[in-house]
This record gives C-alpha cells, sequence and structure tokens, in this order.
C-alpha cells in the first residue's frame, strides 16, 4: 500500500528530471578555468583580457531561449537591465558581445578562436573545449 | 534660433551622421552607434529637449546635442565626445522674456584607454571622474529622471584632465581602485562644473552579485584662486538591483583646507520598472552648502516612459522644503 503511494512521486521526479535540459559554458581550450563571477565579467565586457589572452565572449542571436536562460542564470539580469547596461556601454565605448545563429556555430568558434567563450547545450559538448560552467533548466 | 546657426550647429552634423550611416553596416539598432565601414571606429550621439515649470518661471532648452566616436582594439582605444550644451535656453519669468544661445562645441570627454594586463588599465586625457555611480551615467538619456541629484555636482569635479589608473580583479566578488591624478591645464574648462587645475583622487568599488557599494575621496584645487581654492571631499556610494527595482544612494562631504564647504548632501532614490517601458522613481535629497547659505531637503516622483529603452520621455515634481524651488521638469531625450 505504502509502495502504491509513492510511485507516482517516484514517476513525477523522474519526468521532470528527464525533462530538465542540461546546457554549459564553454572556452576555447587557451583559457584557464574561471569563476562564475568571471564568466559575467567576461560577457559584460569588464575582463578584456586573462593573462594575456584576449577574451571573446559568443552570444545566440537575440530572443533565442538558451540566451535567455544563460542571462537569467549566468549573468543574472533581464532583458531590459541588459538593454540598459548596453546602452550605458555604449556612451562608455563599449560593444556588447559578437552574435552566432547557432550553438553548433558558437561551438566551432570556440574551438578555433583563442579566448572564445559560447554557450551550448551539454549533450554537443566534445573535449576540443573546456567546459566552464554547467547548469539545468 | 536663425537658421544659419541651425544649419550649421545642428542640421549639417545630422546630415554627416546620416551619410556614414547609409555607407555603414546595416544591422544598426538605435542606442548601440554604428560602425564606420570595417573600421573599429564606431560613432553615435544623444540629444535632450527638456521644459521646467516654477511658480516664477518657465525653461525651454535644448540641452544636450552630442556626437561620441570610440574604437580601437584590445589593447588600445580611445573616446572622443563633442557636446553643444545649452544650445537654445528660452526663459520666461515675471514679465521678461530671455532668449540665450551657446553655440561654443565643448570637448566633454576624449581619451585614450591602454589594457596593460587582466588586471590594470591606464586611461589618458579628459574623462568622466570615476567617483560614485550618479557621474558615470549623467547624461539626460541614461538616467531616468530629468534632474540630476544635487550631490552629483557641488562636491567633487564632474570631468578630470589627466591620468585614471584602474586596477580590478574578479573572483567570487568584483574589486575595483581607481587613482585619479591630474596636474595642470585641463581641456576644456568651460565643460566642468568647477574649473581646476589640481585632482588627485582614490575610489574604491565592491561588487557581489546584485550589490555594489563605492568609496570615493579625493582633493582639487580650483582656479581663479579665489579664498576656497583648495577643496577636499568624500563620497561613499551604495547601490542594489535587481530586474524590478534599484535602490541606489549617494552621500557626501566637501571642505576647504579651514571648514566644511558642503557639510553633506546626499539622495536616497528608489526606481520600479512596472514594465520595460514604464518606469516610477521616488527620490529623497538633502543637503547643507556652506559658501552659498543654502540648506534643502526635497522629495521627488517621477515617472519615465522608454518606448525603446534609448528613447526617454520624463516627468517629475519636486517638493522642497523652500517652497520656492518646488517645480515640475519634462524632458525628451535620445541615444543613437
Amino acid at each position: 500500500m505504502r509502495r502504491n503511494f509513492a510511485l507516482p512521486f517516484i514517476v513525477i521526479l523522474l519526468s521532470w528530471h528527464c525533462a530538465a535540459q542540461e546546457y554549459v559554458v564553454i572556452g576555447n581550450k587557451a583559457l584557464p578555468q574561471l569563476s562564475v563571477t568571471q564568466i559575467r565579467a567576461v560577457y559584460l565586457k569588464k575582463l578584456p583580457r586573462i593573462a594575456t589572452i584576449k577574451t571573446v565572449p559568443v552570444n545566440l542571436g537575440a530572443g533565442n531561449p538558451l540566451r535567455q536562460s544563460f542571462e537569467r542564470t549566468v549573468l543574472q539580469m533581464g532583458f531590459q537591465r541588459l538593454q540598459s547596461y548596453w546602452s550605458r556601454q555604449h556612451y562608455l565605448g563599449h560593444r556588447p558581445p559578437v552574435t552566432m545563429k547557432s550553438q553548433e556555430s558558437a561551438l566551432a568558434f570556440v574551438k578555433n578562436v583563442e579566448g572564445a567563450i559560447a554557450y551550448i547545450h551539454a549533450a554537443l559538448v566534445d573535449d576540443e573545449v573546456h567546459v566552464l560552467y554547467r547548469w539545468n533548466e | 534660433m536663425p537658421l544659419t546657426t541651425l544649419l550649421r550647429h545642428v542640421m549639417l552634423p545630422w546630415c554627416l551622421l546620416w551619410n556614414i550611416t547609409l555607407h555603414a553596416d546595416s544591422d544598426y539598432t538605435l542606442g548601440e552607434g554604428i560602425q564606420v565601414g570595417d573600421l573599429p571606429v564606431y560613432i553615435g550621439g544623444y540629444f535632450s529637449v527638456d521644459y521646467r515649470n516654477r511658480d516664477d518661471e518657465q525653461r525651454y532648452r535644448v540641452d544636450d546635442v552630442a556626437f561620441l566616436s570610440y574604437g580601437g582594439n584590445d589593447t588600445l582605444s580611445y573616446m572622443l565626445e563633442l557636446e553643444y550644451k545649452e544650445l537654445y535656453v528660452h526663459t520666461q519669468d515675471s514679465g521678461n522674456r530671455t532668449i540665450e544661445r551657446d553655440t561654443h562645441l565643448y570637448v566633454e570627454r576624449v581619451h585614450l584607454n591602454y589594457n596593460i594586463d587582466d588586471h590594470y588599465t591606464l586611461r589618458v586625457g579628459k574623462y568622466n571622474s570615476p567617483i560614485g555611480f550618479w557621474n558615470l551615467m549623467h547624461i539626460n538619456v541614461l538616467r531616468e529622471t530629468t534632474s540630476n541629484p544635487v550631490s552629483s555636482y557641488i562636491l567633487y569635479p564632474m570631468f578630470t584632465t589627466g591620468a585614471n589608473l584602474t586596477y580590478s580583479t574578479f573572483h567570487q566578488a568584483a574589486w575595483s581602485i581607481d587613482l585619479i591624478a591630474q596636474r595642470g591645464k585641463a581641456i576644456d574648462n568651460g565643460y566642468n562644473n568647477y574649473a581646476i587645475d589640481r585632482h588627485f583622487g582614490i575610489g574604491i568599488s565592491y561588487e557581489y552579485n546584485n550589490f555594489t557599494c563605492k568609496l570615493s575621496g579625493g582633493y582639487f584645487r580650483n582656479i581663479p584662486r579665489r579664498y576656497e581654492q583648495n577643496a577636499y571631499y568624500a563620497l561613499v556610494a551604495a547601490q542594489y538591483e535587481s530586474d524590478r527595482y534599484q535602490i541606489q544612494g549617494e552621500l557626501g562631504s566637501q571642505r576647504s583646507s579651514h571648514a566644511f564647504t558642503t557639510t553633506y548632501a546626499g539622495y536616497l532614490q528608489g526606481t520600479y520598472y512596472m514594465t520595460e517601458r514604464h518606469i516610477g522613481i521616488v527620490r529623497l535629497e538633502s543637503y547643507q552648502n556652506n559658501l552659498l547659505d543654502r540648506r534643502d531637503s526635497f522629495a521627488l516622483l517621477g515617472y519615465t516612459y522608454r518606448p525603446l529603452y534609448p528613447i526617454a520621455l520624463k516627468t517629475e515634481y519636486q517638493w522642497h522644503t523652500r517652497n520656492s524651488d518646488n517645480q515640475l521638469l519634462f524632458s525628451f531625450s535620445v541615444l543613437f
């Protein structure tokens, strides 16, 4: 009786776990391991270099659900706040990150460009890039 | 405004900008400037017009018309900002109407930046003094109220001509230290709240998640060298920001070699983002300026509408303890 009562909860938990998507922030092999604060600083163009390496953050297109998840979880900033931030940065002489159309092109860019950093689905990762951070949603 | 002045100072630069736009990247986003061809050079600008209504006076003003250019690479970059300040001011008080025009093109900022390594950046030229929050975003379109807090222009020089060395580090939290140094004549001293020939200061900033605090202090020397030629200032500032609201405060003091010139000046501002476009603001301010023998406390209630982020329509009302200073303000500003 007790087992029958618990079964639906186990099924719900398992299905929730299966439905959660895993994402990663990846970096070029030349980059060292970075903290979340450093990743955030790279994406906000506050950290233009790490040691001698120029950092090149890559965004997916505006409105991409993965980009929204990254901005919410890693940058901890919503759309309006980021718009405000980049308008201020334009006044201070800084540009927003470059944009790529797909995760595949972002992955290829990170493999080939020293200092590049991007975010993709965990399933796409291979051993030619560093995984810097993981999150689920 | 005479037609020739309008053509020379407003239409010509706009036509030039428009012409460059036609030859630039077509993926233009308002508020982010445009790239000049394939060069690492960007141009943009902003303008603002405002209206002020007091019991005894009405004022219409073309406040800012400014042009920006910046660019470079990850090691060396530049920033140039030229501005017409108070290009046209129409004031109407009891029985008198005055129109003033300032067609001088001021150098607001011009500096070179050198990223020495991942911790140190050196800036040389005329730059916004890195003090507090407000001074780094003081143009109309980037702030949420038409007016500036009194503490942002009576305590320290808004601009410095000289060197600025910044050390920053990012681990679990972000820290940065700014050293400010000016020794000698300033570039375009007419475009500053103080005409100075010396400024030495230090600022420390700490940022953790959505919380930031700053501590600044320094010394500057006024020209012409009057009685109160040397001034020392200190400012503490804190901010908490989320997607829905922002709370920001600054409190500072200024003294000469003999006594406090401004005993205190500060504000506490709450900003609430009702939606992306509709923003409500409440600000409380207080100051005591001993040089002008003036003391005031006031509350401000404001509303800003942004159809797009780089376009701002703002209104605010201020209630002062000095009733004659009560005022209503409107402004329209665009960043491009």
